[in-house]
């Protein structure tokens, strides 16, 4: 019976543990501090040197479970990445997520070397830990902060954090093998490394297919779709980790391609593993928490915390604005995308394979990993949100999780059935408003089913369910659920007013007074834009015309479908991205002045 | 430029009431054709011209309808706030109660776009929106929009 009591236990704490770190994410919304942050310190709290005085130091168990919980959450990442932002991040994001990782761990190598005299493999070892940034980290601050990024500066952190795992491992595993001189020729390390990112991405691929056929051609009972998707892909993760390729690259193609193919239940699904990510992060981090030894953790913490210095401070900025030069990004968003280098679980995973492995001062890596992960959490993930807005590089409107219920229709694509709880407060009973393109469907009151027709008025207590287009979905939410009043939309971003991308610029001409030659009178915006960008418009591209600015401000297949006009004076003057579009503009506003635009004020 | 030059005291509505888009610009056509001794339909006609190349519904509730007329002596604005907010097809779906309708003359050019600006940047302040709704009257409302108007 004593052994049935420590089962029953186990099972007590562990969950306690648990509830404690999802209780915790409340302390941490009132804050406004990293949410892994608070997770990891319950661990630690809960830990041998914390009042709970758990005893924990299964090195083994926490890798198993942090592989477990990276992989669902490089499926969420991938299940959300939609593939048009996936193909237009994917070459910067490769870059920094290949030789980015390289220079990142030659450059914290050579300050370890040189600050703390480690030899030349310890140090790059400490480089390669820490050179990885990661998923989890990263995909919860962007999300879970509600920042609007410009598509394609959020999408080259997002995919940068999930492939760039596969080279680190990789580098870290090597130079292990190599400090434990284990001596194999050197180009089995290229071997490897080959069989890892083709691997994995195969499988990734295969897998991604074969669970979409699954879902769709398989007649599963109700409800087992999501943990199909989410089974199959752990599978597809152990499949290619067997086989010595990279199973996290693999599980982060298959989750991008089950997401962008049409599949049944794909809200179920979406639902499902957000909830699974959430448990996963929680469950990994407190674990991680449990693992270090707080007490121990203060020796190294100085020599850690200029290995953290030198990574936040030299290495990652140094690598950004050198791999992403190739590429159109404004300085800003280089900053940027500096400051969101963030390390997370991978690191403190990477840190403890010496453990794992045996290898001498082991410990040392350990607490220099685990350290470097908490600065970064705390100091970067603290102040993401400020560095977007300081940079004037976050699109307004923060999304809060709606409030509403949303149905897929069968063999339906255009319209989804909304549905929303009448409570006393509704914005709807204020206002009685139904914008024209949603349709009252069914409303259920008092228990009772009743057709539009029937229900007459909405009324406190209803349920009410609409037909809209998914697109609007959203845009519907403003109807019916209270909300706090969106933050004040950098004009900067995306210009004063909105037309139409049909506009001709004849048109727009007439109505701003701005000089357009004759032969581009009929030239519609879109048009215009398609012309004068040498590459496809993207939110965001702008274009002078005459003293004004056009902003990209919507896309659809490749064409740009609604245009914002910036009316550049009374504000600072623009960056505009390349010095092409600046000389452009400069061009622009001195032509217009010749023309007798007046002298432009600079005013403020 | 300053917005003291465009709204007179009498051109600022504290409480429209109006059920549509289409409404509350013939509505604000009227109260500028009164101001700017133009007809109606004129004016209705320039702002429908704008409307149809996209909503000026600028988001978070604010809506800036705009148009040039031949030989207007001058810039002309109209500011009212809505009892009950309505559909402006605005780009964020948001209902709109804060309206401001803005006429320029034909050879305004840049005078007509930097009031277009100011204007926009000004209703765009959260905290001005936020004072416009809680005002009651078109003094209250006045005040503000002048207030506002000095730290552009």
């Amino acid at each position: 019976m004593a052994a049935l009591d420590t089962v029953s236990l186990t099972i007590m704490f562990a969950a306690l543990l648990l509830l404690a770190g999802i209780l915790s994410s409340l302390v941490a919304l009132r804050f406004g501090a990293p949410l892994l942050l608070v997770f990891l310190l319950v661990g630690i709290l809960a830990g041998e040197s914390g009042p709970g005085g758990i005893k924990f130091d299964d090195v083994r168990t926490t890798y198993l479970v942090g592989a477990v919980a990276l992989a669902l959450i490089l499926f969420d990442g991938g299940l959300r990445t939609r593939l048009a932002t996936f193909r237009s991040a994917f070459a910067p994001a490769a870059v920094l997520a290949t030789i980015g990782v390289l220079l990142t761990a030659a450059l914290t190598a050579l300050v370890v070397r040189f600050l703390l005299g480690f030899d030349w493999i310890e140090s790059l070892l400490v480089g390669a830990m820490v050179a990885s940034t990661d998923a989890a980290a990263v995909f919860l601050l962007i999300h879970a902060r509600g920042l609007r990024l410009r598509p394609r500066v959020g999408a080259t952190l997002e995919i940068e954090s999930a492939t760039n795992d596969p080279f680190a491992i990789f580098l870290t595993v090597a130079l292990v093998e190599m400090a434990m001189a284990v001596n194999e020729p050197w180009y089995t390390a290229l071997e490897e490394l080959a069989v890892q990112a083709v691997g994995g991405a195969v499988i990734g691929f295969v897998g991604g297919r074969v669970i979409v056929a699954a879902l769709n051609r398989l007649e599963l009972p109700q409800g087992l779709h999501a943990p199909l998707v989410t089974t199959a892909a752990l599978v597809v993760f152990g499949a290619a980790q067997v086989l010595h390729a990279s199973g996290f690259l693999a599980v982060y193609l298959a989750g991008l391609i089950v997401g962008n193919r049409p599949t049944r239940a794909h809200s179920g699904v979406i639902a499902f593993l957000d909830a699974t990510t959430w448990l996963a992060q929680i469950v990994m981090f407190v674990l991680l928490g449990l693992l270090a030894w707080p007490t121990r953790l203060a020796e190294h913490s100085l020599p850690a915390l200029e290995v953290a210095a030198a990574l936040m401070f030299f290495a990652r900025p140094l690598v950004v604005f050198l791999c992403l030069a190739p590429f159109r990004f404004s300085w800003r968003e280089k900053v940027f995308v500096s400051w969101v280098g963030l390390r997370g679980a991978v690191g403190i995973f990477l840190a403890s394979i010496p453990l794992l492995v045996g290898m001498r001062d082991a410990l040392v890596f350990f607490d220099i990993g685990f350290v470097v992960v908490l600065v970064s959490l705390l100091v970067q993930g603290w102040t993401v949100a400020l560095a977007a807005r300081r940079l004037h590089i976050a699109l307004p409107r923060s999304l809060p999780a709606p409030r509403r219920i949303e149905l897929d229709l069968p063999g339906q694509l255009e319209h989804e059935l909304v549905g929303y709880a009448i409570g006393p407060k509704n914005p709807y009973l204020r206002r009685r408003l139904i914008p024209t393109w949603a349709k009252l469907t069914l409303v259920v009151r008092d228990g009772r089913v009743l057709a539009a027709a029937e229900a007459d008025e909405i009324r406190e207590g209803d349920y009410a369910y609409f037909l809209a287009p998914p697109e609007k979905a959203r845009a519907l939410d403003r109807f019916f659920v209270d909300m706090p009043p969106p933050a004040a939309p950098d004009v900067r971003l995306l210009g004063d007013f909105f037309v139409s991308a049909d506009v001709t610029l004849g048109t727009l001409g007439e109505i701003y007074g701005l000089a357009i030659a004759p032969e581009e009178r009929a030239v519609t915006l879109a048009d215009f834009f398609a012309a004068h960008l040498d590459h496809k418009a993207k939110v965001g591209d702008r274009l002078p015309l005459g003293t004004i600015e056009l902003v990209v401000d919507g896309v659809a297949k490749g064409r740009v479908t609604t245009v914002g006009l910036y009316l550049a004076e009374a504000a600072e003057p623009t960056a505009p991205e390349s010095l092409l579009a600046q000389v452009r503009l400069f061009a622009a506003r001195a032509f217009a002045r010749l023309r007798g635009g007046g002298p432009e004020r600079r005013a403020k | 430029m300053a917005l003291t030059d465009l709204v007179v005291p009498q051109a600022v509505v504290p409480s429209l009431r109006v059920n549509s888009k289409k409404q509350a610009l013939q509505e604000l056509a009227t109260r500028a054709a009164a101001i700017c001794g133009r007809s109606e339909r004129e004016v209705l006609e320039v702002l429908m011209q704008r409307e149809r190349l996209g909503s000026t519904g600028i988001g978070s509730g604010i809506a800036i309808p705009h148009g040039k007329l031949a030989k207007l002596e001058r810039l002309f604005g109209v500011f009212a706030r809505l009892e009950r907010p309505i559909d402006f097809d605005a780009l964020d779906g948001q209902p709109v109660d804060l309206l401001f309708l803005l006429l320029a003359p034909e050879a305004a050019g840049a005078d007509h776009l930097k009031a277009l600006a100011r204007i926009a940047r000004l209703l765009r302040d959260p905290e001005i929106a936020q004072k416009l709704r809680e005002s009651r009257d078109a003094e209250a409302l006045y005040a503000v929009l002048m207030s506002g108007s000095g730290e552009m």
